[in-house]
């Protein structure tokens, strides 16, 4: 009996091997199930993005020989959509985006510059010789990408390459090269899209409206203690504890609003919970300010606080503002003003102010699309009459308003009659050019009872 | 004594295979806070899973000290009241729509003709990725986080949607280490409503890293703009 005591610890043990071992296996077993998933998933991405270019090339070449309007409005808008699909497959690879970055482009301009010319089909224009050019260049280019794309699926049949290796680190050596060829190969691609000629066209996507830079600012740069300065006679009567910069980096003349970006605290707030403000290097601007306060028993109402606003913007020497929207969160309101001019409505000039409802005081300000679009415009006359732009509006939408309006037309804008009104019991709004009748934009109002947003 | 090593066996084997066949949890249950939150209003006496998100929430934030136990009772009641007094809110002790949205929580809008048509998905996940990304951040760096999300969506090397570039792969360690599945607090919610909203302190920026921890060689040779916090600010 006693001799038999010794035994229980390494039955215990042995038992012990057993189950970890039981428990090691099934845990393998669980990881290859995610690895496989994983691997099919990624698998299909690849193969789905490769159908997806080769549709793009050869709706591009069918495009060059098409003769009649309509028959490429179709092939256009099938780009559009190949393309777009493409684009969003290529972002969900295990890629970094150093690595896709200019094919990413590639797509998203490709899908772009396609809607653009389906626009202007539609306005009966003809195919510039221009457009001609750059399309023949985007197909060049899907040709490319479908070629390398062909190189890949073939080393992807013959290694057996898994593309699941290259998201997580603790792949083999093999699986190291097979990403090797995979990336190699892509980089390679991304690189010679980064070498071709800009597309100008007018669009979201297009480098010029992308890389724009603001009018509305003038003046000399100001150094940064009178950006300082300018910082603290805008904050006015708060109590300021302290002033101080972020540092700017060493490329910050190149971004989109050069801008000193400054945090403000005041003496009876910490640290932690401080205002803060961007002014401009040109023209010293207040840009936009944020105090994050927390906002607690809101009183005030709305149209107390809108009065709030108006005079706010006033002060700060913003005259002709005009509010429009609002929007009710975190304890305070947000009011959206743009700009007028001989009544007309100008949205480009867009300022947001946020309203605290506890005490009344002003704890946002963006003036940032101000900056970006203002200037001094020279609005026509319209051509057509409010009776002509009505008939063009849909026959039972139910008008409550119209005014005129200047709305944001890629790097341009139009002159518009602004219709508000209801369809079906949703809130649209419909822009019909002024000078051609156009329909230039529709929007959705969405209304609940923290105020409005548009779609 | 064979009785006793018998019974030990039997004990063992019990134990060790409660662990071996109920392996790890499944990873659901820790997402239970965010998943679905029913178009219902809540008030006292309801009970249900919306009302146990209700309840972690408020006591995460200190409003709430019972049990997250799905009950609207009088202490979920007063602490709703509580918090709807924080925030500005009307105070009545009802879980609608305002308050949902305070909250943070996904609430789908009522039956209006805006047929679900709103933004609050987009301040959720927004609000997610600020929290995975720059907890420790000064406000205005969780505000420039999100604001170089949104600027990669017009972006045209980027994808163009909000989850599009958050999940993008490999673009954002909280996504890659599970850190975004967290529940945001107040102040990400906050600052992902200002940064929808057109906030934006880093002028345009697409990118952002901590230089004390970044991995990619690449990212060195972005520009930097602008320097928050931790983060550099690039373009």
């Amino acid at each position: 009996m006693k001799n038999r005591k010794h035994l229980i610890p390494p039955a215990i043990l042995a038992l012990l091997l057993v189950a970890a071992l039981v428990w090691g296996y099934n845990q393998n077993q669980i990881r290859k199930q995610h690895e496989i998933t994983l691997e099919n998933y990624y698998q299909r991405l690849f193969f789905d993005v490769k159908k997806h270019i080769e549709n793009v090339q050869v709706n591009l070449s069918k495009a060059l020989v098409a003769n009649s309007k309509e028959r490429n409005v179709l092939l256009f808008s099938q780009i559009v959509s190949e393309a777009t699909s493409a684009h969003s497959k290529l972002g969900q690879m295990p890629l970094t985006h150093a690595e896709v970055a200019n094919t990413e482009k590639f797509l998203n301009q490709a899908a772009d510059y396609s809607t653009f010319l389906i626009q202007r089909h539609l306005q009966g224009e003809e195919i510039t010789e221009e457009q001609r050019e750059a399309l023949n260049g985007l197909q060049g280019n899907s040709a490319r990408f479908n070629g390398e794309l062909e190189n890949i699926q073939g080393s992807l049949s013959d290694q057996n390459f898994l593309l699941g290796s290259m998201s997580n680190n603790q792949g083999g050596e093999i699986e190291e090269a097979n990403a090797n060829i995979f990336q190699t190969s892509l980089v390679q691609l991304d690189k010679e899209f980064s070498k071709t000629p800009e597309l100008i066209y007018d669009g979201p996507f297009a480098d010029q409206m992308v890389n724009r830079k603001p009018v509305g600012l003038t003046g000399n740069d100001v150094s940064l203690e009178d950006a300082a300065k300018i910082a603290q006679e805008f904050l006015g009567e708060v109590s300021i504890g302290g002033i101080e910069a972020f540092e700017a980096g060493e490329h910050v003349d190149e971004s989109r609003i050069p801008a000193y970006t400054f945090n403000v605290f005041s003496q009876s707030q910490n640290e932690d919970m401080a205002i803060y403000l961007g002014v401009s290097k040109k023209g010293g601007k207040v840009i936009w300010m944020a105090n994050p306060r927390p906002v607690t028993g809101g009183k005030m109402s709305v149209k107390d606080a809108e009065e709030r606003a108006k005079r706010y913007l006033q002060d700060k020497g913003l005259f002709n503002m005009e509010p429009n929207y609002s929007l009710k969160y975190d304890g305070g309101v947000l009011f959206t003003f743009t700009n007028t001019q001989d009544d007309v409505i100008i949205y480009p000039d867009l300022i947001k102010v946020k309203v605290a409802l506890d005490t009344g005081e002003i704890v946002g300000f963006d003036a940032s699309a101000y900056y970006m679009n203002h200037k001094d415009r020279t609005i026509t006359d319209p051509h057509l009459d409010q009776g002509g732009a009505r008939a063009k509006v849909k026959e039972n939408f139910v008008i409550d308003s119209t005014r005129l309006a200047i709305i944001p037309k890629g790097k341009d804008e139009v002159l518009c009659y602004e219709f508000k009104g209801k369809h079906n019991q949703g809130d649209f709004i419909v822009y019909i050019n002024a000078l051609d009748g156009s329909e230039e934009q529709i929007l959705q109002i969405i209304q609940d009872e923290n105020g409005t947003l548009t779609f | 004594m064979k009785k006793f090593i018998i019974i030990t066996t039997a004990l063992t084997m019990i134990f060790l295979s409660i662990f071996l066949f109920f392996g790890p949890e499944n990873p659901k249950l820790i997402s239970s806070n965010y998943t679905v939150f029913a178009e219902r209003v809540l008030y006292w006496g309801t009970q249900g899973q919306d009302v146990k998100t209700v309840q972690d929430k408020l006591s995460r934030w200190g409003f709430y000290d019972g049990k997250a136990d799905g009950i609207y009772g009088a202490r979920t009641y007063r602490a709703v009241r509580k918090f709807q007094a924080k925030h500005g809110l009307k105070v009545d002790g009802v879980v609608g729509l305002a308050t949902a949205r305070a909250l943070g929580l996904p609430h789908a809008v009522g039956a209006t003709a805006s047929g679900g048509v709103n933004r609050s998905a987009d301040e959720y996940l927004l609000a997610r990725a600020i929290h995975g990304e720059a907890r420790g951040e000064p406000y205005v760096g969780k505000v420039a986080v999100a604001a170089v999300v949104l600027n990669r969506t017009r972006s045209s090397s980027f994808p163009n949607t909000i989850a599009g570039v958050i999940y993008q792969p490999l673009a954002f360690t909280a996504v890659a280490d599970g850190q975004i599945n967290l529940t945001p607090n107040m102040d990400s919610i906050k600052a992902a409503r200002d940064a929808l909203n057109g906030w934006d302190p880093t002028y345009g920026c697409l990118y952002y890293w901590n230089p004390a921890t970044a991995t990619s060689k690449w990212i060195w040779s972005r520009k930097v703009t602008l320097k928050i916090g931790k983060h550099w600010f690039g373009i």
